[in-house]
């Protein structure tokens, strides 16, 4: 009888190899960014558990994940986001804030009620965004309603969120999950922490008084579609049933430049998944106990979630209806041709047979 | 070890194979209603199942997809040992571990199906690694457009999956074309699908049609392996697709993957009706033993002649009159387009005799450098008085003369108009007028000695036959060797014009200088034939047809290899080598 080698040492090595890889895979990436200048801002609509709120969305440029250095996520450039050095200064932080305010004025009727700050890491973590620029972010945003900030659960602590709760802000704390199941977070995703994390940040999120919003990735790298969905539908369920955690946010792979991922889909071996599929998962969790979104990135193109051409901005329509109404009926008002294709895709494709289409 | 597969036949890299399941599997074939997965090692942990005897199981597997890196490769490549049941496991082209499965499916075949060189690479990298007894898989990429070229690189198994998907996307799939199904004015197939008005045709009936395209296909394959004629249709269907030529061209280029694969003889047929037929490896070879191996015995002047249409080139009516003329007084080479040239002692040596090539008087550039470079390198090891060239115009006079300005022999030119008018005769028999004639005995002794340089190696003729007083019996061309007590020793194979050992003849090819071909076995006495397993160790330079010694601890004995000795000592199924006379020890 055989037997796969034991576990530990396996996962070990195989962290040690995607982080190898994607330091040098990083490495290639030359271009860098004025500290003075936020990643990427814009406005929009999101459903909240206080209801749908327009937002206010940041990008800050914060020297980039801690983890990400080291090799990091096998699907995430961000990373390569990051400015030259690794660390931002308070005032630097503070100018990408205001250019953000500008942005805002310049483009909304009125200040958005909802606040989401990203940093593509830890906006928690002390060594990318200091206690003093924390405390100052929050002052700025203490007429708003809603701040959504995005953190490692490594980070999340008591009086962080208490800095802004102290404002009378709601707060949430947006946690790359990526997928309840530790194996394929740990070996494709190369995530570092456990579910089991996850749900102690819940915990501590919810005794300050804040609540988690769990972003999941749909599709990393070695996964076929239905496994990919399969995962998605089960995580769905798993993070739902946490206490605190209130919303899911699952959001479909995309091609991004300097990564793992991106070899993987220019040797022909990844594809990101289908339009179908998001659609599929957020139907067959439409049931449980939080609000479950899905944001797909570049869809339509061959770097991000895709359908066949036709209809996917129909199906992105769909996705972006139920995001705020949570209602499953909006999938049976999208049909086309290529939704037969994603079925045999799903019952053929597996992961030594991958992809069947492009 | 493999159980549940066997190769029982070869056509080059391409095998007729049996997955010897509950229902037997004769590949190459479709292998998905067999196939049951114990799944992804990416998302769960998963045991070994218990398998059966009626489907191949794959082993838990983490797959590594075209584009992975070979550091990720090493940290999640999986492990298994082997097991009782039939069994597939998952691996990497680039960094296969063989793991004691039935048959191996490559993970990264997306990536390089559809690339001529990536391919080769992956093809070769592959069957280096892995056992040659074992079924090599390529899922989700075959085509019926595709799988003849795949099937020909050496590939065993496929499934459906990629026809039933390009079917739901109104890809109408023939081993020509892939059509758009709208394009498409009549369905230009006759399956059970297809029996319909095209209006009806939809596209579940594209995915049924696929498959059965892709199905019809492989019965072809089969039966094309089961002929040796693969290379023929791939020479003409793989112009369909640019890729698949380009790929069957790097093919061509990785010589020595094809040429351990190739037999040294066929019965059937070799078309030469393409310019890649020039570098199949049956005509490299044959061109590489004529202008290494093979030596001139004869004293005469050498007489170029054209080659006929009709094999053996003896048989046809031009050379009866060139022969006519000559009357044993000069050494009669033909000269041909693929093959090169042909002395007469090797016109029926597999494939002088088994070609046929397009006649249209028509050469290229390619086949008139490929000849010249053959009768530039022959003339350089053999010697001659003088050379006749009796060659008609165009081709085949161009080629002499480019040779000839590079040679210190004396050309003269004896065909005026058509090499078989009168002048033309005349001037041939006038060239050769004085010369003595050779005997039938020299021409049946250097006739013996040639095949067997050609077939064991250079100077093998001397060191086999050279020594002692032989006779040879019986009538061209079927000769038979005997010692001068009357012993036979071996046996010119008329099919072929290649030699057959008898045990004297094996007993004299171990004691000669000659290389021998020997395969070793376990001590036991062998009928009928020898099995992989039994095999102890086999020259390398074995090929499939070669004629071989025998040996072991209890039994001597000479036969024929159906496989090459590297294969031979790798396998652990099938046959080795059949056994023609056994003797024991």
């Amino acid at each position: 009888m055989s037997k796969p080698s034991p576990e530990v040492y396996e996962e070990d090595r195989g962290m040690d190899a995607h982080n190898s890889v994607m330091r040098e895979i990083r490495g290639l990436k030359e271009k860098h960014y004025d500290p003075h200048e936020p990643t990427r801002v814009w406005l929009d609509e999101d459903n909240t558990p206080g209801g749908v709120y327009d937002s206010l969305t940041i990008i800050l440029n914060t020297g980039g994940c801690r983890w990400a250095r080291a090799g990091g996520c096998t699907m995430c450039g961000y990373v390569a986001e990051s400015v030259e050095g690794g660390s931002v200064a308070h005032d630097a932080l503070m100018d990408q804030i205001q250019a953000c305010l500008d942005h805002e004025a310049n483009n909304a009727d009125e200040p958005a009620d909802l606040i989401k700050i990203y940093t593509s890491g830890s906006f928690l973590d002390e060594r990318e965004v200091g206690a003093e620029t924390r405390q100052a972010i929050a002052e700025t945003f203490s007429d708003r309603e809603r701040i959504v900030v995005e953190s490692l659960p490594d980070f999340v602590d008591h009086e962080k969120i208490t800095d802004f709760t102290d404002h009378g802000l709601a707060v949430d704390i947006a946690v790359g999950l990526e997928t309840a199941t530790d194996r394929v977070r740990h070996d494709c995703v190369n995530k570092y922490f456990d579910f089991a994390d996850f749900e102690a940040a819940c915990e501590t999120a919810q005794d300050a008084g804040a609540g988690i919003k769990a972003y999941l990735l749909m599709k990393p790298p070695f996964l076929s579609e239905r496994e990919a969905r399969d995962d998605m539908v089960d995580s769905v369920r798993r993070c739902a049933a946490v206490d605190g955690c209130h919303t899911v946010s699952m959001n479909p792979c995309n091609v991004q430049q300097y990564t793992m991922v991106n070899e993987l889909f220019r040797a022909g071996g990844y594809r990101p998944p289908w339009l179908w599929s998001v659609a599929d998962v957020l139907e067959r969790t439409a049931d449980v106990d939080a609000i479950v979104v899905s944001d797909p990135v570049g869809h339509g193109s061959d770097r991000g979630p895709h359908n066949c051409g036709e209809c996917d901005d129909r199906v992105q329509k769909a996705i972006k209806d139920f995001d705020l109404r949570q209602d499953p009926s909006v999938f049976e008002q999208v049909n086309c041709d290529c939704e037969r294709t994603w079925e045999l895709v799903i019952e053929e494709e597996t992961s030594y047979a991958m992809p069947l289409t492009r | 070890m493999t159980d549940y597969f066997e190769v029982l036949d070869r056509d080059g890299a391409a095998r007729i194979g049996e997955l010897r399941l509950a229902e037997p599997v004769t590949t190459p074939a479709r292998v998905d209603d067999v196939l049951v997965d114990s799944g992804s090692l990416w998302n769960a942990d998963r045991e070994v199942p218990d398998g059966d005897e009626g489907s191949l199981t794959i082993l838990p597997h983490r797959s590594l997809p075209a584009g992975s890196r070979e550091d990720v490769q090493d940290a999640f490549g999986t492990e298994h040992s082997d097991t009782e049941f039939p069994t597939a496991a998952v691996v990497a082209s680039d960094t296969p571990t063989p793991q004691g499965a039935d048959a191996y499916i490559l993970s990264d075949a997306a990536g390089f199906v559809g690339h001529g060189e990536g391919f080769k690479d992956a093809i070769i990298s592959a069957k280096d690694a892995l056992p040659a007894d074992t079924a090599l898989v390529l899922s989700g990429v075959a085509t019926p457009r595709n799988v003849a070229l795949l099937a020909y690189a050496g590939v065993d198994g496929f499934d459906a999956k990629l026809a039933k998907v390009k079917g739901s996307q109104g890809k109408y799939l023939t081993s020509d074309n892939e059509a758009f199904l709208d394009d498409l004015d009549e369905l230009p197939c006759s399956c059970p699908a297809c029996q319909q008005p095209r209006d009806e045709f939809d596209r579940e009936d594209c995915i049924e049609h696929n498959v059965a395209a892709l199905e019809a296909e492989l019965r072809r394959v089969r039966e094309r392996v089961r002929a040796g004629r693969l290379r023929d249709y791939i020479e003409g269907q793989a112009r369909h697709d640019n890729w698949l030529t380009a790929a069957f061209r790097e093919f061509d280029d990785q010589y020595s993957y094809l040429e351990a694969r190739t037999p040294v003889f066929r019965t059937s047929e070799i078309s030469a009706a393409t310019s890649d037929t020039i570098r199949r490896v049956e005509i490299q070879r044959f061109a590489e033993r004529v202008t290494s191996r093979y030596r001139n015995r004869f004293d005469n002047p050498l007489v170029l002649v054209p080659c006929s249409a009709r094999k053996p080139y003896s048989d046809s009516q031009s050379h009866g009159q060139f022969h006519d003329a000559i009357g044993y007084r000069g050494h009669t080479v033909s000269m041909t387009s693929p093959i090169g040239i042909v002395p007469p002692e090797l016109e029926l040596t597999y494939p002088a005799q088994h070609y046929d090539s397009v006649v249209t008087g028509r050469w290229s550039e390619d086949e008139k450098q490929f000849v010249a470079s053959v009768l530039r390198q022959y003339l350089r090891r053999n010697e001659y008085p003088r050379v006749v060239a009796h060659v008609p115009d165009h081709g085949y006079r161009d080629i002499v003369e480019r040779v000839e300005a590079d040679s210190d022999l004396d050309f003269e030119y004896t065909v005026e108009g058509h090499p078989t008018n009168t002048d033309s005769l005349a001037n041939l028999a006038g060239a050769l007028e004085g010369e003595l004639k050779f005997s039938k005995r020299e021409r049946q002794h250097n006739t013996i000695k040639a095949i067997a340089d050609y077939q064991f190696g250079e100077d093998a003729g001397d060191a086999l036959f050279g020594d002692i007083e032989i006779q040879t019996t019986g009538r061209y061309p079927k000769l038979q060797v005997r010692n001068d007590d009357g012993d036979q020793l071996a046996t010119m194979v008329p099919q072929y014009g290649l030699l057959a050992m008898t045990l004297a003849g094996g007993d004299r090819w171990v004691a000669s200088d000659a290389p021998t071909k020997t395969v070793d076995i376990e001590g036991f006495v062998p009928h009928g034939s020898v099995l992989a397993p039994g095999v102890v160790d086999a020259s390398d330079d074995i090929r499939p047809g070669d004629e071989v010694v025998i040996q072991g601890s209890a039994a001597f004995a000479v036969g024929r290899a159906e496989m090459s000795g590297p294969e031979m000592v790798d396998s652990t199924r099938g046959v080795a080598s059949t056994v023609r006379h056994v003797r024991e020890r």
